[in-house]
């Protein structure tokens, strides 16, 4: 059951998140030298101590990336890639991306050069909606992304978001859900319901 | 009763815009957080009258469709009346 949201234990923003590496001094130089990220913490460990585990000897290191958040890595000393843990070409695994934000249109177009004068691919600035960004990949090819808001998110966006995903999960549910034409059908009666609720009498 | 639902939020108003362009429609008040746009067979809209990028044209009927797409490419926008259920055997 869900509780009240005065409850709840709350989460403050991102801490840092992490990925290995088999590519350590292409790493520190795109992170540290071409993104500019202050090198603000490294960890040089054997093992965990889990020597059951086989544990490599690994280093631990943050990349200040602003807003007190960091971006991390693993690198395992004296081990290969596993095949699994190489990033897959496609749009699949895009999916799996970083989005640093900046606070303005100057702000970005600053990071698209900056990223070009280094020789890095990146897009144009894309508009998604809410966001605008800018798209490219470190030398592990990991995702990356920089964004700005282009609006708050409102009341609207919620109410909509849920009448989206009330849908989606319903037609999850059917097993039978092959495309988005269903899910924008579906959806209606999610939005009737909640044009009904928006006029209830309080 | 076929249409499409609008949400009230600025990257969407333009697609109202470009269906009382292209005709043949009624855009209703709006009701909670959408506007409704009633069409009677079809209704078609390119997206050149709704200044959208193709990341929003894609996205245009998030808000909800009481219709079935009969065509939708990066200029164009059709859609048409229809009876079959949604989850039906023409689902592609």
């Amino acid at each position: 059951m869900t509780k009240p949201l005065e409850l709840h234990p709350r989460l403050h923003g991102v801490d840092h998140t992490a990925r290995p590496t088999w590519k350590l001094r292409e790493t520190v130089h795109f992170y540290r030298d071409i993104l500019g990220l202050p090198l603000v913490h490294c960890i040089s460990a054997k093992g965990w101590g889990r020597e059951k585990e086989n544990h490599a000897d690994f280093l631990h290191f943050f990349f200040d990336s602003g807003n007190e958040s960091t971006i991390a890595f693993f690198y395992y000393i004296g081990t290969q890639q596993p095949p699994e843990l190489v990033v897959p070409k496609g749009y699949m695994a895009m999916a799996n991306h970083t989005a640093w934000r900046v606070e303005s249109e100057v702000e970005l177009l600053e990071w698209q050069r900056r990223l070009e004068s280094h020789g890095v691919n990146v897009s144009q600035f894309i508009q998604h909606e809410i966001i605008e960004s800018i798209y490219f990949r470190d030398p592990n090819w990991y995702p990356l992304e920089i964004t700005r808001s282009l609006r708050e998110v409102e009341e609207p966006d919620m109410v909509d978001a849920g009448a989206t995903i009330d849908a989606a999960m319903e037609l999850e549910d059917s097993g039978r859900w092959t495309n988005i034409e269903q899910l924008w059908r579906s959806k209606v009666k999610f939005v009737q319901a909640s044009q009904a609720n928006e006029q209830a009498p309080a | 009763m076929s249409g499409f639902y609008v949400l009230a939020v600025p990257e969407f108003s333009a697609l109202i815009d470009a269906a009382m362009k292209s005709g043949g429609c009624t855009v209703h008040r709006k009701r909670g957080h959408y506007q409704f746009v009633e069409f009677e067979n079809e209704i078609e809209i390119l997206r050149c009258d709704t200044r959208m990028n193709e990341a929003v044209w894609f996205g245009c009927l998030t808000g909800g469709l009481d219709g079935k797409i009969a065509h939708f490419d990066r200029d164009r926008l059709k859609l048409v009346a229809t009876n079959e259920p949604i989850l039906g055997v023409g689902a592609r």
